[in-house]
């Protein structure tokens, strides 16, 4: 299989950890709720992870299980109190909460390393090689070189979890708790009022955004091998938000596209990535101008199913 | 050693304080934190950094400059990033929010493409001369500093409280629409407000590179954290908030590393953000309770 | 007689000259090979990845001219960040179809990439990857930066004896994994001197007010402060430190080998003390010349960055004249073998992990410049 390019297979890995990033604070923002604290979550599963299978030699599914869950608790304890917050200020407290806690992964080096950080993280691709080399399979049966082997599994593993994540959050959305999170975002005292449980479903979109930061986190760190206190910064926050702003911040394909198109035109324009942030930050503003639901809202995709059913086959 | 430390603090502090006003000013009017306050104040030490030292031009001037430069930084901010959003129905806080987070992004990117990621020498001709009273030695720098913050904080209060431009702006802060419809040109006034916040910027630019010598394109962001740190510390919309909660804050980080581990500086205002929210979220000196702004 | 004599001089000398001729390979061609840079050319250390992609492109432009290899040199821009490294090396490996790669710059990135470059069986160099562990990646990973564990020793170990320092403060940037590890060889060198360390203190990068460190460390009276910062942030601490009364010796880690910080710091700089493999200005022909060229061709002097990225470019072009083919297992294995290459650092090897063995010199800034420390 001559085309298939590890170095496509990894760009397009890092899309899809960047998809689960996007949809993590599309989701608390769907109730009206602004987190920049999803990088601190993040850290919370990829150090999790990173640490369990370093250190403990825990198997890596099971790391990523427990960064991911460790995530969602944070969620909620960073949920609850943020409760009396609202717009700005809870933005701020996120923000905050997401730079104390890359200060103590920096200075509680005891755990965490500081910010060496933690390196030689097990990775899914290269441990899969050795698992099926132990059994006897060999990756040239498939016509594959190993590294091929490598990107394709890391690939496949992605791919699996995001389509996992995207559908559970897509039927979320038709569900009572997705109707109760729009009720929310658009008028919280007239929700309240209609009797719906404002501070359960806060809280819990809180914690399903942590845990899918943390998922992502997870998966980050047994894809790069190594994690930092760098990784993890307010540079990391704003990034995530531009994907859910920039692709749509209405429906959950938008950060979707969002994460895909500002992953994908980067490394394509490796020329401009030198003026990348300028227009990151260009583009953060015109949206706000312009279009503030981004690119993808509903009113768009219901074109698009219009037209797919109208035309004649 | 304490009293040195002090001293530290308090300088530490005033320029804390001067930013944070920049913030609450447009906070109390537009009922908006804007995110690139902190760019802007970088802006403004880096403009009075070429005018002294590669211009070599006296301190006044590059107090000048700065202003000039960060007020149109404001008005443009206010023209382009602010105003269209006002205009539109619909569009959310969360909105004018992030179209500042944009702009400081824009900036800080924009500053290291111009100055590069290094540290450049802010040379005060007078950095030499300092005085000693007992044990403590007090710079000549700490003692301007410490002058200028005073006499722009009691200056701003003053004007606030005793003109008509000032009691314009207190009231477009209280309601916005009620001001306009006692005459008050709301327009105006908004880009008055952002224009005096971003200039106040600019001269706490200048005056941290007064007082360390050196600043690099990094300060505008650690600088615009940490302001947010005080004013909710302090109460949003607050001048004595800020003005303490500066205080406080410079006071807090000095003494930390003196004392503590100064591996947690730059984390104290966050834990500060953190503890003031979860028990007086209005701030210390803050007025309306926080559920009821949006 | 004597004609038979020298006719047999005359067909040995062809011979010779012929055999000689043929050192490219055995068609007598220049062996042709891509070689990968992995560099920071935009975003924070753009400085660094700067000096390093000219040290490399002068060297690549000397060996080119000389015609045994030929060299395409593919230039990735990492940006200092270790995802865009790994899409790097593999865009690299993969697209490119590079026989080596000379980078990333930082360590983190190394972690990042090596791993890749290691599987995918492309030998990888880094030239100013100073942290723990980064050889011990896998039998592809090299490295000819100097680490941290070895340049420390010497300076520490020469400046105690000078100044008969007994106690010591340190100083270092605990956000930056190059200056925490660099902090980590200071504290274990003074343990090991048994040095009283009265004070550590910490700073973070971008910081300009290290007053409150400075005083604590003042108040203390160490006999000498340790200090391991980035030249940025180094030259800084310096002109601060002097400018409070501070006197005693500063022994710097790596990121003080750099002219920038006499450039920072200016007088204040005066007697700070260093271990770096690269001094510009040794009596030594060889780094003369690269000096000379280094400025000419980009207008200012090389940094011990610039010149251990030239050296790693001739060590990774003659293994490959070495192995005699483009080909990357052959490579890594003549690289594996290099020994006692004569280059502007001076004598250098791999040892059996394929980590540096090289001896540092130790400098003292006098009179704005750097020289020997005795």
């Amino acid at each position: 299989m001559e085309w298939l390019n590890p170095y496509h297979l990894q760009v397009a890995s890092f899309v899809l950890i960047n998809a689960i990033l996007g949809v993590s604070i599309y989701v608390t923002l769907s109730t009206g709720q602004l987190s920049l604290g999803n990088a601190g979550f993040m850290s919370v599963g990829a150090y999790t992870a990173a640490l369990l299978s370093t250190q403990h030699q825990v198997p890596i599914p099971v790391g990523i299980l427990a960064g991911s869950l460790l995530a969602g608790a944070a969620g909620i304890l960073v949920g609850i109190p943020s409760l009396r917050l609202s717009g700005v200020y809870l933005a701020i407290a996120t923000l905050g909460f997401g730079e104390v806690l890359r200060a103590v992964l920096i200075n509680w080096e005891s755990l965490t390393g500081g910010a060496v950080g933690v390196p030689a993280i097990p990775q899914m691709g290269r441990v899969t090689l050795v698992w099926a080399r132990d059994r006897g399979f060999s990756p040239e049966s498939l016509g594959l070189q190993s590294n091929q082997f490598i990107s394709l599994t890391v690939f496949l593993i992605l791919l699996l979890g995001t389509i996992l994540t995207v559908a559970f959050f897509l039927r979320l959305s038709r569900s009572r708790v997705g109707r109760a999170y729009a009720a929310i975002r658009l008028d919280e005292s007239a929700a309240a009022a209609a009797g719906i449980p404002i501070t359960y479903y806060k809280v819990l979109a809180f914690s399903q955004g942590a845990l899918l930061s943390g998922f992502a986190g997870a998966l980050f760190a047994h894809s790069t091998s190594f994690v930092s206190p760098g990784d993890f910064t307010y540079h990391r926050a704003v990034e995530i938000l531009v994907f859910a702003v920039f692709g749509g911040s209405l429906h959950i394909f938008g950060p979707v596209f969002g994460a895909a198109f500002l992953t994908v035109v980067p490394e394509a324009l490796r020329a401009i990535s030198d003026y990348r942030y300028i227009l990151y930050g260009i583009l953060l503003v015109l949206m706000m101008v312009f279009r503030p639901q981004g690119v993808i809202d509903p009113a768009l995709l219901g074109r698009f199913r219009r037209s797919g059913k109208g035309t004649p086959a | 050693m304490f009293l040195e430390q002090l001293i530290n603090g308090i300088t530490l502090g005033s320029i804390y304080a001067i930013v944070a006003l920049g913030y609450t000013l447009v906070f109390g009017v537009l009922d908006i934190i804007n995110m690139a306050h902190g760019e802007i104040f970088m802006f403004g030490a880096f403009v009075g950094m070429l005018i002294v030292s590669k211009a070599g031009a006296p301190l006044p001037v590059a107090f000048l400059g700065a202003i000039v430069v960060t007020a149109a930084m404001g008005l443009l901010l206010e023209r382009f990033a602010l105003r269209p959003l006002r205009t539109r129905p619909g569009a959310s806080h969360l909105a004018s929010l992030i179209s500042t987070i944009g702009v400081s992004i824009l900036l800080e990117n924009v500053a290291h493409k111009i100055f590069g990621s290094g540290n450049h020498l802010f040379e005060t001709p007078f950095a030499e001369i300092s005085f000693t009273i007992g044990p403590v030695t007090v710079y000549l720098v700490q003692v301007v500093i410490l002058l200028i913050s005073l006499f722009l904080m009691v200056g701003l209060s003053l004007w606030l409280s005793r003109t008509r431009a000032g009691k314009a702006l207190r009231a477009a802060a209280e309601n916005l629409e009620t001001a306009g419809l006692l005459g008050v040109d709301t327009n105006r006034m908004i880009t008055a407000t952002v224009v005096i916040a971003s200039a106040m910027g600019g001269i706490a630019g200048v005056l941290v590179g007064m007082a360390f010598n050196y600043i690099n394109n990094q300060i505008g962001l650690s600088m615009g954290l940490k302001g947010l740190a005080i004013i909710i510390f302090g109460g949003m919309g607050s001048v004595y908030g800020a003005m303490a909660g500066g205080l406080i804050l410079g006071l807090s980080e000095t003494f930390v590393v003196a004392y503590g581990s100064s591996g947690y500086r730059d984390a104290i205002a966050f834990v500060a953000i953190i503890v003031i929210l979860l028990i007086k979220p209005q701030g210390l000196f803050g007025q309306a309770p926080a559920e009821a702004r949006r | 007689m004597k004609r038979t004599v020298r006719l047999f001089a005359v067909v040995a000398c062809a011979l010779l000259a012929f055999v000689f001729m043929g050192a490219e390979n055995a068609n007598g061609e220049a062996i042709k090979a891509k070689i990968g840079v992995i560099s920071i050319i935009t975003g924070q250390g753009a400085a660094y990845g700067e000096a390093i992609t000219n040290g490399i492109k002068l060297a690549r432009d000397e060996v080119n001219a000389k015609g045994e290899v030929l060299i395409d040199l593919k230039v990735e821009d990492s940006s200092g960040k270790q995802e865009q490294a790994l899409a790097a090396a593999q865009k690299l490996i993969n697209s490119e179809k590079v026989v080596s790669i000379i980078g990333p710059t930082l360590s983190n990135e190394m972690f990042a990439a090596g791993p890749e470059a290691n599987a995918s069986g492309v030998p990888i160099m880094g030239t100013s990857t100073t942290a723990k562990g980064i050889p011990q990646i896998g039998k592809f990973v090299f490295r000819n930066a100097l680490p941290e564990s070895q340049a420390i020793p010497a300076s520490v170990g020469q400046a105690v004896k000078k100044y008969n320092i007994r106690k010591v403060a340190l100083l270092y940037g605990n956000d930056d994994a190059f200056t925490k590890s660099g902090f980590d060889t200071m504290k274990e060198v003074a343990e090991k001197l048994k040095l009283e360390i009265v004070t550590i203190q910490e700073f973070q990068k971008g910081q300009a007010d290290y007053k409150a460190q400075l005083t604590k460390i003042t108040s203390l009276k160490p006999d000498a402060v340790f200090c391991s910062a980035l030249y940025n942030e180094g030259g800084v601490i310096l002109a601060q430190a002097r400018k409070m009364g501070l006197k005693v010796p500063f022994v710097g880690g790596n990121g003080f080998n750099s002219p920038k910080v006499i450039e920072i710091a200016k007088e204040a700089a005066e007697g700070l003390i260093v271990a770096t493999p690269w001094f510009g200005e040794k009596n030594d022909p060889k780094v003369k010349e690269f000096v000379a060229k280094y400025e000419k061709a980009y207008g200012k002097k090389p940094d011990q960055f610039a010149a251990q990225a030239y050296d790693a470019f001739y060590i990774m072009t003659n293994a490959l004249k070495a192995a005699g083919t483009a080909d990357r297992a052959k490579l890594r294995d003549a690289l594996a073998a290099t020994k006692n290459f004569q280059g502007v650092l001076g004598k250098f090897s791999f040892d059996a992990e394929r980590d540096v063995v090289m001896a540092p010199n130790v400098l003292i800034v006098k009179g704005g410049k750097f020289t020997i420390f005795n």
